[in-house]
């Protein structure tokens, strides 16, 4: 099987090379998108061993990792994984976010914050909003059904003939939930594992606050349906 | 008055610019007839406001002047948002292009027993 792990990333030069040497042993082809930044990304990126394909102007999360996927499809990949590139997605939860697809059980496997391991760090205001985020916005504007227990998690898996058949279109934040929706609404069978987070000051800091992520999200699927 | 003057100056300039740009081509004939015309509306407004009197009376609005406030903001409405479509459309096909570019790059995988394969389907 080949696997390729797809990491955007977007100005995390201090951070890119442990995360890429932490993801090597469980996957070995890691891809990184340089989504445009103006650090070093991808001069440390491909030191740590990862092939990197640079985005020359900032187009954001989303657009990345369709970035990624196309690249890694053509490249022949049989797993697509997604992961994000600040490390907050510990390397060890990649063999069981893999199994389901390796035993034939599922197609995309999700990584949920809310399936039994405690995240380190998370703070109370973004559980909270990503608890509310479930009971009310997935069920009744996005329509992701609510057993889905995490709507934002940016760690998933692929079979490669399921990657090519999901087509997300949002370019920044909004491609989490995107992709859900549209994977729960396709054939393919879809499954969520427990993984394990790690909220480091870093990646806090780097995040937009919880309040201002939910409105721009809502604010570009809306502007998504007239395009 | 001099609110009369100083708007009618206003729209004298609005008519030389859409002038300007038909002539440049940078505005449609079609479009730069439908902005002069809607300068030329306003001028009429400005010059005689009983005109929007009657008219918002007719349609059951107050005073002339809340009608064309009224109609004012639902045409602003409507362009902004027109302007957004517009936009997301260019950023839409910035991304395509910025796309296209990173993926000219595609690497070869070094060690993946499927890299003869696809290098073959692109010779193909």
């Amino acid at each position: 099987m080949n696997v390729i792990a797809v990491l955007p990333a977007y100005e995390e030069a201090p951070r890119i090379e442990s995360v890429i040497r932490g993801i090597l042993p469980y996957i070995p082809i890691v891809l990184v998108i340089d989504d445009g930044s103006k650090d070093e990304t991808s001069v440390k990126a491909q030191a740590a061993g990862a092939l990197v394909l640079r985005h020359r102007v900032n187009r954001g999360q989303g657009a990345a990792l369709k970035t990624g996927t196309l690249a890694a499809l053509s490249m022949g990949a049989d797993i697509i994984v997604h992961m994000d590139s600040d490390g907050q997605h510990d390397p060890s939860n990649l063999p069981n976010l893999l199994a389901p697809i390796l035993n034939g059980q599922a197609d995309i496997v999700f990584g949920s914050r809310f399936l039994g391991i405690a995240s380190e760090g998370m703070p109370k205001t973004r559980r909270l909003l990503l608890h509310l985020a479930r009971k009310f916005i997935n069920g009744y504007l996005l329509g992701i059904p609510r057993d889905i227990t995490d709507s934002q998690s940016g760690l998933r898996a692929f079979r490669a003939v399921a990657a090519k058949d999901i087509d997300f279109r949002q370019d920044r934040m909004a491609h989490c939930s995107e992709i859900l929706r549209l994977v729960t609404r396709s054939p393919w069978r879809w499954k969520e594992v427990p993984t394990k987070i790690r909220y480091t000051k870093e990646t806090l800091a780097k995040s937009q606050t919880s309040a201002d992520r939910v409105l721009e999200i809502l604010w570009q699927l809306f502007m998504g349906a007239f395009r | 008055m001099l609110i009369q003057i100083f708007l009618l100056l206003i729209l004298l300039a609005a008519m030389i610019m859409t002038r300007k740009r038909t002539k440049q081509r940078a505005l449609s004939r079609l479009e730069g007839y439908g902005w002069m015309l809607v300068w030329l509306l306003a001028a009429a407004l400005v010059i005689k406001p009983d005109i929007s009197t009657w008219f918002a009376r007719t349609l059951g609005v107050g005073r002339g002047v809340d009608l064309v406030v009224y109609t004012a903001i639902i045409i602003l409405l409507i362009l902004v948002f027109r302007l957004h479509v517009a936009h997301e459309q260019l950023e839409r096909q910035l991304t395509e292009l910025v796309r296209k570019e990173a993926l000219q790059t595609v690497p070869e995988p070094v060690s993946a027993p499927t890299a003869d394969q696809s290098s073959e389907r692109e010779a193909a």
